[in-house]
């Protein structure tokens, strides 16, 4: 093994799946034999669950990856990635996962890949709980891009929680990312929303749209909905984007049972209305995605609101490898600013 | 790992919500099985009457695909004609269980027990207690508030793990108090006498059919009885009394009318009506001790108040109806009797079902020192006086009791009258050797009566040999001495003693002297002709 191992407080800051992640991520980035303690420690089911475990797994496959402790309720993984194979990949990971998910852990590896990778995920695409594919699409993959990557997605079928039965493929190559600076939005060009219903009825795809074109003034044509029939759901989601020259912002709504469709659209609206109305170029999603692909490309920079215990922990593990540094310092009075250097 | 499976039954009402996407937001407790975040299965055996539920089948295992990819789904086509229906679904099941390969080195199973009738949740935990299925049970519980996606909880019980095992001891415990409730307090050793105990027990809390109780007199067949009784009223919940009646006490023209009634006016006597002991159990237990005394007309009406649960008093038409339970006890040899003719055979057949053999006290010599501390209790208990034996006393009395000597004859009603006797006649509350030695003395003399002909008088060694000359008697030369004696005792002279003891030989002219004869074996022990006769 030519690499130290690297211990990894597993209950350190939030995110215990985001920290599992970012970390067999940047464990295959840099070849590194990792082992995670504590995982989830002081949670009520603690450990490993089956969502983290669909991405070990799939971390596990393009890394050859020697591991141990990957099952339900484990606290301590480790993880010795032995190669990054690229190629083509399929992966079935039900309920419990997110599809997006998925991708988070095994995309930036694959940049780095010897060859083209084609990767089909089949689960969940839109859970309330992990970002959407609508959100990937529209606000992470065009700024990865920018950077470099030649990814593309195609999300074949929409999965809702919990019936599932969604499909992603993403086509990534090997691309070597470079530094970018996000320090204004750039002109706006436009405010969008898409309602998604499945098994629900489709006034209320109707009703939300058009109460997210009342509250921002739009068009008919800024605005679409879409019956996914039955085959997923019930469900209902709502999107709304605001898109700028240099950064887009999306927002996600759920539909609930017993919660009338304008409350959804209000939702996602007043969201949406507070970055607006905000300085963070980087809404907070959007940052904690950033951090890696920036440090991979050795440098860049974005301007964000009030950072997350999520982002300030996700920075630390980044900082615990060998790659670059990100640094995060206020910027005026309710923004700032994180730097990859 | 392990891999994970989990056999379960699919819910026909809880897993069967429709075929509509509406499905997803109500709770299935099979495919909430796949949704679990802190449980991974690698397989699901699922069990099901194909026929009735294909299509409910293809749904469960195809949505079941959807949540949890990484399991692997096998149905089991089980037919069970009642889900309701014990006897079926329990070898249904455990056919099915007898026929699965169990790789439990790379496998932990369970047992999803949501799922399925009430008899098959306790067809699953019987089979997974006693290891035919050697999994744990798998308890599966909806959210408070049911929301799409929302699994539930489920719990896992492993029946064999250490903090089941006071309900396990609980169990054990309840069964060694009715077994021991059964012996009456008794820490009963003999292991022929305990195993009939256990089967008592489960035939008495189960069964309503006759018992039969056979052994000698003393045996404890009447407290058994009322211990049985004692225990149906707590199992079966009887509400009536326990009626004990000894047939060798109902003779005559007596017998019919206290077992069956007789109605007033049926024979001369007859100034009233009179229930009848049949009526007095009416849904109770009727203990007929000593059955084989019982006269033929008395059997045949006993045979139809059994069967029919009905019964005409003596002189009547109108039937008595009584619903008793019935243990019939007895010292003879019921089948003999039958031989005989002199006990019907029907009869027999209905009362030969449950048919246990209480041994005497000489089949029981090692239960002879539990009993010993049992009568000792039980005197306290009456008296209000802690009696104990000396250690040395006590070696010597069990030493006696248990020997090869000591016949009991009335067996344990003997050994607790002789308890009794040495308890009172104990000096604050030791028991001797001293008064063993006495008890011991009185006991042979008693046996010694008893061991011919009951009319006659005991002969009393010790004072014919002295106490340690007694002591020295062989059971051989007791038997023996014992007769010459009685013969002594009856004839005037010698040589007419002599003559009656040879007779035989006499006849046969093999002998010619036989008051020398008989002088000669007296004199070994020591003995004269007219010291026999004192």
């Amino acid at each position: 093994m030519d690499k130290q191992l690297l211990v990894i407080d597993g209950a350190q800051g939030e995110g215990g799946g985001q920290i599992l992640r970012t970390a067999l991520s940047l464990s295959i980035l840099e070849q590194r034999p990792i082992r995670i303690e504590r995982i989830r420690a002081g949670r009520a089911k603690p450990g490993l669950m089956r969502q983290h475990l669909t991405c070990v797994k799939a971390a596990a496959a393009i890394s050859a990856a020697d591991v141990r402790g990957a099952e339900p309720g484990s606290t301590t993984l480790e993880f010795v990635p032995q190669a990054l194979v690229g190629g083509a990949q399929h992966f079935a990971i039900g309920t419990a996962g997110s599809a997006m998910l998925v991708l988070q852990t095994v995309l930036p590896p694959l940049l780095r890949a010897d060859g083209p990778s084609r990767i089909t995920i089949e689960g969940g695409t839109h859970n309330m709980l992990a970002p959407s594919a609508s959100f990937i699409e529209r606000c992470f993959l065009p700024i990865l891009r920018r950077m470099g990557a030649e990814v593309e997605l195609e999300v074949e079928r929409v999965g809702l929680y919990p019936a599932g039965g969604g499909r992603i493929v993403a086509k990534i190559a090997p691309s070597a990312l470079r530094p970018l600076a996000l320090d204004a939005r750039g002109e706006r060009r436009g405010i969008g929303a898409e309602a998604l219903v499945a098994a629900v009825p489709e006034h209320v795809a109707l009703r939300e749209i058009t109460r997210v074109a009342d509250r921002f003034k739009l068009r008919r044509e800024q605005v679409s909905h879409r019956d996914l029939g039955t085959r997923t759901g019930p469900g209902n989601v709502l999107s709304v984007w605001a898109e700028f020259d240099q950064v887009c912002e999306l927002v996600t709504s759920y539909g609930e049972r017993g919660v009338a469709a304008e409350t959804v659209a209000d939702r996602a609206a007043d969201a949406l209305q507070a970055w607006l109305e905000s300085e963070a170029v980087v809404g907070g999603h959007l940052a904690d995605q950033l951090l890696l692909p920036m440090a991979m490309a050795g440098g860049g920079t974005f301007v964000c609101g009030e950072p997350s215990a999520h982002l300030r922990s996700n920075a630390e593990l980044i900082n615990r490898f060998d790659g670059a540094r990100i640094g995060i310092r206020a910027e005026g009075r309710h923004a700032h600013r994180v730097t990859a250097s | 790992m392990k891999r994970q499976v989990v056999f379960g039954f699919i819910g026909t009402q809880l897993d069967a919500t429709g075929g509509g996407a509406g499905r997803w937001e109500k709770w299935r407790p099979t495919v909430s099985l796949g949704m679990h975040e802190d449980l991974a299965l690698d397989r699901i055996e699922l069990l099901v009457d194909q026929r009735r539920f294909k299509a409910l089948t293809s749904q469960v295992v195809a949505d079941l695909k959807t949540v949890s990819p990484d399991t692997a789904v096998r149905v089991h086509d089980l037919y069970l004609a009642d889900p309701w229906d014990f006897e079926q679904v329990y070898s249904a099941l455990f056919d099915f269980v007898r026929a699965y390969t169990f790789d439990a080195e790379h496998e932990d199973y369970y047992v999803h027990i949501t799922t399925g009738t009430h008899v098959v949740q306790i067809c699953w935990f019987l089979l997974a207690e006693s290891r035919y299925l050697p999994g744990r049970l798998l308890q599966a519980s909806p959210p408070r508030k049911q929301k799409a996606g929302d699994p539930g909880s489920y719990a896992i019980i492993d029946l064999d793990l250490a903090r089941y095992d006071p309900i396990a001891q609980r169990f054990a415990n309840l069964r060694a108090d009715t077994t021991e409730f059964l012996k009456s307090g008794i820490e009963t050793r003999s292991a022929m006498f305990n195993r009939m105990i256990e089967q008592i027990e489960r035939v008495a809390g189960k069964s309503k059919s006759p018992m039969l109780l056979m052994g000698p007199t003393g045996a404890g067949k009447s407290q058994l009885a009322r211990n049985v009784f004692e225990l149906k009223k707590q199992r079966q919940n009887l509400k009536g009394r326990f009626v004990e009646v000894n047939c060798a006490t109902l003779r005559g023209d007596g017998a019919g009318s206290a077992l069956f009634g007789h109605v007033r006016g049926a024979f001369t006597g007859a100034q009233s009506d009179r229930a009848g002991l049949l009526k007095s159990a009416d849904g109770g237990l009727l203990f007929l001790d000593e059955i084989g005394e019982l006269g033929l007309d008395e059997q045949a009406m006993l045979l139809r108040a059994i069967e029919d649960k009905r019964f005409p008093p003596l002189g009547g038409d109108r039937e008595i109806e009584s619903d008793f339970q019935l243990i019939a006890g007895t010292n003879r040899d019921l089948a003999q009797s039958v031989r005989e003719g002199r006990f019907r055979d029907d009869l027999f057949a209905r009362l030969n079902l449950w048919t246990f053999y209480l041994p005497g006290l000489k089949e029981r010599s090692e239960d002879i020192e539990p009993n010993l501390d049992f009568e000792l209790a039980r005197y306290a208990r009456n008296h209000g006086e802690q009696v104990r034996f000396n250690r040395e006393a006590r070696e010597r009395f069990l030493k006696f009791a248990t020997g090869i000597d000591a016949q009991w004859p009335g067996n344990f009603r003997d050994l607790g009258a002789s308890i009794t006797r040495m308890a009172t006649l104990s000096e604050s509350g030791r028991i001797t050797t001293a008064v063993v030695d006495e008890e011991i003395a009185r006991l042979r003399r008693l046996w010694t009566g008893r061991a011919t002909d009951a009319g006659e008088d005991a002969i009393d060694f010790s004072a014919l040999l002295g106490h340690d000359g007694a002591e020295r008697l062989d059971r051989f030369d007791r038997a023996q001495l014992a007769e010459v004696v009685r013969v002594c005792r009856q004839c005037r002279t010698l040589a007419e003693a002599g003559r009656v003891l040879f007779q035989a030989s006499r006849e046969r002219k093999a002998s010619s002297n036989d008051g020398d004869r008989l002088r000669k074996y007296l004199a070994r022990f020591g003995l004269e002709f007219e010291r026999c006769r004192a």
